[in-house]
């Protein structure tokens, strides 16, 4: 069997594997799985050179910045969050109207006297006074949370990483403040956590994503254009 | 980074062990603190953004460590080890290894992997003398490496505490300009503020509550606080406590309010803040903003001039050197002089040497009581590099 002349990643899990599926079949090439169901290849009806690979929704990102896919669907989040120099190495060709979160700054709703970025800097300098060291933010963010807290001049905190249940490190104490993704804000709320005013980092969603780093002939190109204009009509 | 030429190293080596003989001979004891430190100290102490400026890492048990970016702070640790009432005078000296993320890229005056041979100086009570023995250790360890023509740059972070403490402000007020000054964007636009008057608005919340809080202590308007929590079934949370909470609440009723702040403040801070000039000009150029204010910080420029005296007294030309109010604005546990020595030919950013004096570092590592401190480091490449360039 020949090379594929185009690699596609997709994810291989979840609503967005789901989705990702409904978009393909929307625009005439039906994604089928190789093999059996839960095979981690796939094709697209019509389209017998695009080789589909199912993978994390994390690990596509690492794919288009090393080139080893053509394309690849996943969150902008875990785009600007991983790789550091975006512009030379990803293009976003297209939202796909799905996957919507928000990366956002909380904090807990008993801090009355808070309510924007500004605010954060102030608290800093009166929690170290009176704890010793600067505020931590528990996050999984840990770039797109440096960016934004320093472009806001906020400088008195430090990270902690947080890898599942973020929302909850306030009201366990090993964190004072969170950085997270937010849908409708029922998870934060029920934490007792408030987004902050200017605090929305990122309005997140799943996009059509090409790597400039992927060998692109004219074959790949001429896919390329295909499903993407399929996509959009 | 290539690997150095042997010639290279056994230049550098030779030129280390004539500066630590030279720090030993003065009194400083040779020490070598480990070059893996625990990222949590400087996190805590410098913030987040030493990540941006240093190998931080996680190793295999989880715990978060750094390759050391500077001396100062582990061989301040290494101080408290010894002596953990933090009770003794000490001199201690070093040569060795520091690392740094450069984010355009190492270069030959930017290395990411450099040495530093410095000493530190703890506990000593006149803090004059000893800020210019180090002063003097320095200049006189360039000296005998080889480097002539070097120029001094000087700042005195204790004049701008002095001045802010002289201004007449409410005490909210000095502790924001306190915390900014180490943030020049964020304190340029307070100062702006300041300047036209603005009144900082606070969020709608406060403002609900500000009439309720308006004229009230401490521990009445925490239990104004504490009821309106309860009544919203919102349970404290994040460390901080009902009494932090209440006084930000309170300052901020405060500055609803109050009137709005003198604009003749900010101009006499912009004033302060713009002084850069020899000396001797620079600290009569400063008596002049602060008595023209009405404002007396003669104590603080006594220090100061003191400290001059001195450094004249010793032989160092000061008719070439530059005092500017705001040198020194970037490393946030300095609490007094700080210097640094530039070769001839190197611009301000890539200086051969550079100190100061650091008053509140070891309480903030854990020493029991203050303990003065004033040390200076010697980037030895840059040095070689500007000693080389000068012969050749």
């Amino acid at each position: 069997m020949s090379a594929p002349s185009l690699v596609i990643a997709v994810p291989s899990k979840g609503r967005l594997k789901e989705k990702a599926a409904e978009l393909f079949d929307a625009a005439g090439f039906t994604l089928r799985v190789k093999g059996h169901e839960r095979g981690y290849r796939g094709q697209l009806d019509g389209l017998p050179d695009v080789a589909v690979e199912y993978t994390s929704a994390a690990e596509i990102v690492h794919q288009l910045r090393s080139g080893r896919v053509h394309l690849g669907i996943t969150g902008e989040d875990l785009v600007r969050e991983t790789v550091h120099d975006v512009d030379g190495r990803i293009a976003f060709l297209m939202p796909l109207g799905f996957g919507h979160a928000d990366v956002v700054v909380a904090v807990p709703e008993c801090w009355l006297d808070v309510s924007r970025m500004a605010d954060l800097e102030d608290v800093a300098e009166q929690f170290a006074r009176n704890h010793g060291r600067g505020l931590r933010v528990a996050t999984k963010y840990m770039n797109l949370t440096r960016r934004f807290f320093a472009k806001e001049g906020v400088t008195g905190y430090r990270i902690v990483e947080s890898v599942g249940a973020t929302e909850a490190t306030p009201a366990t104490g090993t964190s004072e403040l969170i950085v997270d993704i937010t849908s409708t804000g029922t998870t934060l709320k029920a934490n007792h956590l408030k987004v902050l005013e200017d605090g929305l980092i990122l309005k997140s969603q799943a996009h059509l994503l090409a790597s400039k780093r992927a060998g692109w002939d004219a074959r790949a190109r001429e896919l390329c254009e295909r499903i993407l204009s399929s996509l959009s009509q | 980074m290539t690997a150095e030429s042997a010639k290279a190293f056994e230049a550098l080596e030779g030129q280390a062990r004539d500066l630590v003989g030279l720090f030993g001979r003065a009194g400083y004891e040779f020490v070598a603190p480990a070059i893996l430190q625990p990222a949590s100290v400087f996190l805590d102490q410098i913030g987040e953004q030493v990540r941006a400026r240093s190998y931080v890492f996680t190793d295999l048990a989880g715990e978060e460590l750094c390759l050391r970016p500077d001396l100062t702070v582990p061989v301040s640790r290494l101080y408290l080890e010894r002596h953990p009432l933090a009770d003794a005078e000490a001199r201690y000296c070093y040569n060795g290894p520091a690392f740094r993320f450069q984010p355009l890229g190492p270069s030959a005056t930017h290395p990411r992997e450099f040495r530093q041979a410095g000493v530190e100086c703890f506990g000593a009570s006149d803090k004059a003398a000893a800020d210019v023995e180090v002063l003097l250790l320095a200049t006189d360890a360039v000296r005998s490496a080889g480097l002539s023509g070097f120029r001094l740059r000087f700042g005195d972070i204790a004049l701008f505490y002095a001045l802010v403490d002289a201004l007449d402000l409410p005490e909210r007020w000095r502790v924001k300009l306190r915390h900014y000054f180490w943030r020049p964007p964020s304190f340029h636009a307070l100062l702006d503020r300041l300047a036209k008057g603005e009144r900082i608005t606070p969020n709608g919340l406060v403002t609900a509550l500000a009439e309720q809080l308006a004229g009230k202590g401490q521990a009445e308007a925490e239990d104004v606080v504490s009821a309106y929590l309860d009544a919203e079934g919102i349970p404290l949370a994040g460390n901080r406590t009902l009494r932090e909470i209440t006084a930000r609440l309170l300052d901020q009723t405060a500055d609803l309010y109050a009137d709005t702040l003198p604009k003749e403040v900010a101009t006499v801070i912009e004033y302060f803040l713009a002084v850069s000039a020899p000396p001797r000009e620079a600290v009569d150029r400063i008596a002049m903003i602060a008595h023209g204010a009405g404002l007396d910080i003669d104590a603080a420029l006594g220090v100061a001039a003191r400290r001059f005296h001195l450094l004249e007294g010793a032989g160092i030309d000061l008719k070439a050197a530059t005092f500017a109010t705001e040198f020194g604005r970037k490393l946030e546990y300095y609490s007094g002089l700080v210097f640094q020595i530039e070769a001839p030919g190197m611009d301000e950013t890539e200086p051969v040497a550079g100190g100061g004096r650091y008053d509140n570092l070891l309480t903030a590592l854990g020493a029991p009581r203050p303990v003065p401190a004033v040390g200076s480091a010697i980037h030895t490449e840059r040095l070689l590099a500007a000693v080389g360039r000068a012969s050749s």
